[in-house]
């Protein structure tokens, strides 16, 4: 399945794709996405979501497929027309506006978070300025006392574009690894 | 038998508050309620064409709902005849046949039996065992409205258009915007820590908790309605086997109401010609609009209009949710997108939009529902919450008379009772019909 197919409202995102194998481990364009990654996870731990907004462009796509159980023939893993997230920066901006307020009960008292990231590897694009980054992500989420902790485990597929000099992110795709997710709501990014 | 909890106090809206976290209650829920209600499994827009199946479980039982080669919808109980194997262990795909992955033996989509390995040598072939006959168990009693599957663990069942009764006339609105009927994505699976009555009670007629759960919506400008003195001026209605919640629309034609909450003008074209007078009245003369409402025991529904863009618009959408009980304190979400399949393409995608905002998995409004409600059910599941009946009583004075009469038919044109303002009316009658189910036996 594309990705057009799995959307329906990412018309408006950049369809820039990688090119060639992984970038050397060495490799400057390597070493900037991956502490990228690093240091948003960082902000996300820490819910500083206003910085973490900073960081996506004006045309961000952010998606989250719903994984479903199929045949191996199906062709297909993920809901034909559904997604968790299917965002654009108008809609991602509502949502940190709204853990700004103080009456996001959810998440206050908030989650303890750890986004666990590997498996980063980079690939260059046809275009300097943009850069395609797999990484795996293992958010650990704690509530309360003793509340059993919720895990979501899932691969992600960015698109980073540089911008006035900065890294920003342009598009994700979250590949999340269960079909049904055993934790009470997405108030989180991944 | 004497029910584990104090009946009669459910009866006068004092509810027993660990019956949301009981062990032995939810074991009288899988013996004498979802062993008879109907409940939804799906849409018949998700299974269009021959061989599509999906797989939806009534408590632990899971079914296979395919459309078999012959265009009928059926519900087989997904286990085999031989050794009890699943014989789909997929979710959702298009078959011609399920083949049991133990010993082999296969079923056509519509659950006959067709094929089994060394049928000869093993069984005598067909004069030995013939497979005449023979299919998965179907489910004992299926039947649709406006495409809606549902099926019932009782073949002695009644119909289920008269299980709805009135509440059909509500359901409508949800489900039939055009006689094309509406188009159902996903579901969204998510499983949540809390006792699946709560979030029924909530979408029946829980207007009281919306100004204040919901604040945060409000603040952030994705919905204008919520608002407290919105909100109370909305009605409650119950007819039939459910109920729901309705907003106070402002004064205008049909057309403008309809088109205050979002609709195009194609849409509302459509609606004036496949809505009922009586349907059409509760809209355009009495100014009210549905939004959420449940149909007893666990199918849930909702209709609201926020803001998707930055612009003063706003765009309705409407979702179908069942509360798949688990365990006592726990219960799996199904949330569907649903939209009128006849709707233009610009508005279905907007709609959807609408959707992942406010509710599912990532919904703005069902994130600080489901934190309630987990919370409510961890302590239920203490030894005080024996002590404690939790009061559902708001809109009757204490000597049981409501606090405000029921709308008279020319200020409300739908069928049941419905009252303006907040109460628990609604939620009195769903654990009411839950309580007839628990005191009735199931015989022998």
């Amino acid at each position: 399945m594309t990705r057009a197919t799995e959307s329906r409202l990412g018309g408006h995102a950049s369809t820039i794709e990688r090119t060639g194998d992984s970038l050397p481990y060495g490799d400057e364009r390597h070493l900037t996405a991956h502490r990228w990654l690093v240091d948003e996870a960082y902000l996300l731990d820490a819910q500083d979501y206003d910085a973490w907004l900073a960081l996506v462009t004006d045309d961000v796509h952010y998606l989250m497929p719903v994984r479903v159980t199929t045949a191996r023939a199906a062709g297909y893993d993920v809901s034909p027309g559904m997604a968790h997230f299917d965002e654009n920066r108008y809609s991602l901006s509502r949502r940190v506006a709204r853990f700004q307020t103080e009456h996001a009960w959810t998440e206050d008292p908030p989650s303890r978070l750890r986004h666990h990231i590997t498996n980063v590897r980079t690939f260059a694009t046809p275009d300097p300025d943009h850069l395609v980054a797999d990484s795996a992500v293992l958010l650990y989420r704690s509530r309360g006392d003793v509340r059993e902790p919720a895990l979501i485990s899932a691969g992600r597929e960015d698109l980073l574009r540089r911008q006035d000099g900065r890294w920003l992110l342009a598009r994700r795709r979250i590949l999340v690894d269960d079909a049904v997710l055993r934790t009470q709501n997405l108030a989180i990014f991944l | 038998m004497q029910l584990p909890f104090d009946a009669a106090a459910v009866r006068r809206g004092m509810i027993p508050a660990h019956i949301y976290n009981d062990a032995e209650v939810f074991a009288l829920e899988r013996e004498r309620l979802f062993s008879r209600a109907w409940v939804f499994v799906g849409h018949v827009s998700e299974i269009p064409d021959p061989g599509d199946y999906v797989v939806r479980q009534v408590l632990a039982d899971s079914f296979i709902v395919a459309r078999g080669e012959d265009g009928e919808v059926r519900a087989m109980f997904n286990m085999c005849l031989h050794r009890g194997m699943q014989v789909c262990r997929a979710e959702m795909g298009n078959a011609s046949h399920f083949r049991c992955p133990y010993h082999g033996w296969s079923y056509r989509n519509d659950g006959r039996l067709a094929g089994l390995p060394f049928h000869r040598d093993a069984y005598g072939g067909e004069e030995g065992f013939p497979r005449q006959g023979r299919t998965l168990l179907p489910a004992p009693a299926l039947d649709t409205y406006n495409g809606l599957i549902f099926i019932s663990l009782d073949e002695d069942a009644p119909p289920l258009r008269a299980y709805l009764g009135d509440f059909a006339f509500y359901l409508d609105y949800y489900t039939r915007q055009s006689p094309t009927g509406i188009e159902l994505s996903g579901p969204q699976r998510w499983r949540i820590k809390a006792n699946w009555k709560i979030g029924a009670e909530n979408f029946a007629g829980d207007m009281y908790h919306t100004p204040h759960t919901h604040t945060s919506v409000v603040e952030i400008g994705l919905f204008r309605e919520p608002k407290a003195e919105k909100r109370k001026d909305g009605a409650t209605y119950w007819a039939g086997n459910g109920g729901g919640t309705t907003y106070k629309l402002p004064p205008g034609s049909l057309e403008e109401r309809l088109s205050h909450v979002g609709y195009p003008d194609p849409m509302i074209e459509t609606m004036k010609k496949t809505w009922s007078r009586g349907q059409l009245d509760v809209v355009g003369r009495d100014g009210f609009m549905v939004s959420a409402a449940s149909l007893f025991p666990n199918l849930s529904l909702v209709h609201n209009w926020p803001r998707v863009e930055e612009s003063d618009d706003v765009l309705p959408f409407i979702s179908i949710r069942t509360w798949q009980p688990i365990g006592p304190d726990e219960t799996e979400v199904l949330s569907w997108f649903a939209v009128d399949a006849g709707a233009p393409e610009d508005f279905k995608a907007l709609s959807y939009k609408a959707y992942l905002m406010c509710f599912g998995s990532t919904g703005m409004f069902e994130q600080d529902d489901v934190e309630n409600w987990v919370s409510l059910t961890h302590t239920a599941g203490g030894s005080m919450a024996r002590r404690l009946q939790l009061n559902s009583r708001m809109g009757l004075r204490p000597d049981d008379t409501p606090l405000v009469p029921a709308l008279p038919p020319e200020e409300f044109a739908g069928p049941g009772e419905a009252r303006v303002g907040y109460g628990e009316y609604n939620q009195r009658h769903l654990l009411n019909r839950w309580l007839d189910h628990l005191e009735r036996e199931v015989s022998a």
